[in-house]
């Protein structure tokens, strides 16, 4: 096996792509210094000292629940004879796509006292639903709309897994559980604890789903101080990123010591029969479903069909019409697809730097990329507003175009694709990329012939990722976009702002209609590697 | 959004319709070439027809950025001298505040200063109100007997309502009245009254629309909130929304009047619209429309308030000198904060 040093244009593109990830870093030490914040101080301050570890208590659950969850539902949909796989490989990533200022007060709506579920369950005499709030509350809530964090490439890698260590290990008599443990989970490892990291990094950042479950955690101590102190408001934002640093560091220490992970294309997955443990499979996978997806999507409805209603019996119009949610709906669809494949450009060199040449500039990189994803988006919205300013003529042309709008989108949800491409360029097998230079492909060749082919599937569940991620965004999407360039999130946070509730719900059904019409086309592309 | 009247020459002429049409029924005039460019932290779904209409009787064109009035203030903070922003709408006064505070904020032409009452003005003729909500204790029908419920939110300290009153306690809305509080009663009276709260089991929700909806379902007995977001569930979903406004006394600070506020910026090269454009906030058709259509008090050109609407005499958050204020909305923060409601 060769080592070879980085190409310099690689190494070049990396760095380039770092600094521009570092912007949002680059202005909270800025801001720290110019508005004298001082988060030492605050460091040690029982105010501060307290949320900080509320928000580090959730975000521990939420990751340990949504990793067990996330890799359970990838390895039923990918390794099993679960019935109907196909229909729940569209439906599970779903879950990414609710803005959590909407989606969990949807989610609230149907479970909490006197909700939905409330008027369903008295049918059969149960009258009681308890009240979802603090942190079982979050918990909940987070998990199910994080666990395709994990999910998403964890399936992606099990479905390239070469069934021939596992078959080995049944051979050699070993149980399937145990078969799963010694060799599925060691190569899985990568892709479990990158999609775990980004569990943990967006627990930390996420305000939505935390305010309304009533968790006082660091970002509501941050919102509520942007105006009153800013530097404040600052002074935590730097210790949530300097925490959400180490993190980071610390994952990739894990990540070091685990086992090397190869592919091989040819060899078939192996797929186990569930038998007797059909029912509890499909009972896991449909009770996400039922509640990561069906909940919150009940009280969207119940809103969308109340206003629709009462519109045909003569009641107060509806404020938005077809024409209005078609412009929303086609800019949420082009400008998150552009950010899922600008994503990809910018991620796929840094995983290579990282994952194929071990290389420091790349290994910083990617740290910085990976780091900008507990950034509240607010903040990233407002650095970038800043860095577009100091930086005169190119500002300029930047301000209020589509192109400061992806790269603001590229910054937030980067840190999505890196982790899945980095594990894709490791499943490259090394001696694939060498019998192809002996050959005397050129590094291009190579890269379309040999890497790209096996990173596929990998590649493209990372974009899944970002654009699903991306149809939600709002801080972003309304401080950045340009003027005239309202988004489906945009228009529901309007609505839902002064409790119109149906037009928010109606926006945000289609919405989840959308997402799932995308990841049907993300299923259905990889259908080659099934 | 974008409204465009036709320019120079153009043979398409801007065609408005349903409520913009209401307020300005007249056909459009041709395209002035002047624009203005506002950063509206009011929804689209209240205003958007008040700025067409605007652009079809002056024939400016209109520009908007929607957000959180918060957001906005902090985007207009941060770009500075180089905002393109003209007007800036908020829905309550801290942002406005704010921008002061940051030395943002132009005069407002005194013409138009003129059509608004000076409670509901800046005495430096920095903003104009143009729309008000009210404070008032929502409550459960189901639950709360109408007999029963307080004159005042000093009321609400008492045994009887343990556990049973939320309040938005880091909402922009509540922080504003809170701030007013400390400015009527003084900052102790206010801080003993929230910690008060705080040891009877006030509950925290995070904003007034989570509250009216928590309410309508019966998940908490009432809660302190802004007069206008039940009117909307209501007309939403009816009689199946369980909640239902109370008004405090006229003179409890329970019952404040809380301004929205527009304001042009310092740096704006297009002041001469931006004044045209509060002026026309001001307008007979367009109080009417926002007293009728959204349900909030009308402030300007002698238009009476909905008769739906509970009566208002009471205070007007505008009348209040927010710098006179010690530590301002700093100190409020801080009082907050450290009542702990945001842990209840």
């Amino acid at each position: 096996m060769t080592r070879t040093r980085a190409p310099r244009e690689l190494r070049t593109i990396g760095l380039i792509g770092s600094l521009a990830f570092a912007f949002p870093g680059l202005y909270l030490i800025w801001r720290n210094f110019t508005s004298g914040a001082d988060p030492l101080s605050l460091l040690f301050d029982s105010r501060t000292l307290e949320p900080f570890w509320r928000t580090v208590r959730l975000a521990v659950l939420v990751s340990v629940s949504a990793a067990a969850l996330g890799t359970a539902l990838a390895w039923c949909t990918t390794r099993t004879d679960l019935p109907f796989r196909r229909l729940w490989r569209v439906l599970l990533p779903i879950p990414l796509v609710f803005p959590t200022f909407i989606g969990a007060a949807a989610f609230i709506r149907t479970l909490n006292p006197g909700g939905l579920a409330n008027d369903v369950l008295g049918a059969i005499g149960i009258n009681e639903t308890p009240e979802l709030r603090g942190l079982f509350g979050a918990w909940l809530v987070l998990t199910l709309f994080c666990y395709p964090y994990v999910y998403l490439p964890v399936a992606a890698r099990l479905r390239q897994l070469p069934g021939s260590f596992e078959q080995s290990a049944l051979i050699l008599g070993d149980t399937a559980p145990q078969a799963f443990r010694r060799v599925v989970l060691r190569q899985i490892s990568g892709s479990l604890t990158a999609g775990t990291l980004l569990v943990f990094l967006y627990t930390i950042s996420d305000f939505g789903a935390v305010q309304l479950m009533r968790y006082d955690t660091l970002t509501r101590a941050i919102e509520s101080n942007y105006l009153a102190r800013p530097p404040m408001a600052f002074a935590l934002s730097l210790i949530l990123l300097i925490f959400a640093g180490l993190v980071v560091l610390a994952e990739r220490a894990v990540n070091r010591r685990l086992p090397e992970v190869t592919s091989r294309r040819i060899s078939q997955p192996v797929i186990y029969t569930l038998g007797r443990w059909k029912a509890a499979a499909t009972l896991l996978v449909s009770g996400t479903l039922l509640f990561g997806v069906l909940a919150p999507s009940a009280a969207l409805i119940d809103w969308a069909a109340d206003g629709l209603l009462r519109t045909q019996r003569g009641g107060r119009p509806l404020t938005i019409n077809f024409s209005k949610v078609i412009e929303a709906a086609t800019n949420t669809l082009s400008s998150s697809v552009l950010t899922g494949l600008v994503a990809l450009l910018a991620v796929t060199p840094i995983a290579f730097l990282v994952g194929r040449y071990r290389d420091r500039t790349g290994r910083v990189a990617h740290s910085i990329v990976i780091a900008t994803f507990a950034v509240p988006g607010i903040l990233i919205a407002l650095s970038l507003r800043f860095w577009t300013l100091k930086s005169g003529f190119f500002g300029d042309l930047l301000y209020n175009s589509m192109a400061l709008l992806i790269f603001a989108y590229v910054v937030r949800f980067g840190s999505l694709a890196i982790g899945t491409a980095l594990v894709a360029v490791r499943t490259v097998p090394d001696g694939l990329h060498d019998a192809a230079s002996t050959l005397g492909a050129d590094r291009w060749r190579r890269f379309r012939s040999v890497d790209l082919p096996v990173m596929r599937p990998g590649l493209l569940a990372a974009a899944g990722l970002v654009i699903l991620s991306t149809m939600k965004e709002l801080p972003i999407s309304l401080i950045i976009a340009p003027i005239g360039f309202p988004t489906l999130t945009t228009r529901i946070f309007g609505s839902f702002e002064d409790a119109f509730v149906a037009e928010a719900g109606i926006m945000a059904v289609v919405l989840v209609c959308a997402s799932a019409l995308l990841s049907w086309f993300l299923v259905l592309r990889r259908a080659d590697h099934l | 959004m974008t409204f465009v009247a036709a320019a120079c020459g153009g043979s398409e002429q801007l065609q408005i319709d349903g409520l913009a049409a209401e307020i300005n029924p007249e056909e459009c005039v041709d395209g002035s070439g002047k624009e203005v460019t506002i950063y509206s932290g009011r929804t689209e779904n209240l205003i958007e027809p008040v700025l067409e209409a605007f652009a079809c009787a002056t024939g400016v064109s209109v520009q908007v950025r929607w957000g959180s009035s918060t957001q906005l203030a902090l985007l207009i903070d941060e770009e500075g001298k180089r905002t393109a922003a003209d007007v800036f709408l908020s829905r309550s006064p801290g942002p406005v505040g704010f921008l002061e505070s940051k030395g943002l904020l132009g005069t407002i032409d005194d013409s138009v200063l003129n059509l608004v009452g000076e409670e509901n003005r800046s005495a430096e003729g920095s903003w104009i109100g143009f729309s008000g909500r009210k404070r008032v204790l929502v409550h459960n029908v189901d639950m709360v007997p109408e007999a029963d419920l307080p004159t005042s939110v000093f009321d609400l300290t008492a045994d009887k309502w343990r556990g049973k009153v939320a309040i938005p306690g880091t909402n922009g809305s509540f922080v504003d009245w809170f701030t007013v509080f400390r400015d009527q009663y003084g900052t102790d009276v206010a801080a003993q009254w929230l910690n008060d709260m705080v040891d009877n089991d006030a509950r925290y929700y995070p904003n007034n629309r989570s509250i009216v909806e928590a309410t309508g379902r019966g998940e908490i007995e009432m809660g302190l909130v802004n007069h206008y977001y039940n009117y909307q569930e209501v007309a939403a979903s009816g009689d199946e929304h369980r909640a239902r406004n109370h008004d405090l006394d006229d003179d409890d600070i329970g019952s404040l009047l809380i301004i929205t506020a527009a304001t042009v910026l310092d740096s704006s090269k297009n002041s001469e619209a931006a004044n045209d454009l509060l002026a026309f906030l001001l307008t007979e058709p367009v109080q009417s429309y926002f007293t009728n259509k959204t349900f909030e008090y009308p402030l300007a050109a002698g238009v009476d308030p909905n008769p739906a609407l509970p009566t208002l005499t009471a205070l007007e958050i505008g009348s209040v000198d927010f710098d006179a204020l010690g530590g301002g909305f700093e100190e409020t923060a801080r009082i907050i904060e450290l009542s702990g409601i945001q842990n209840q």
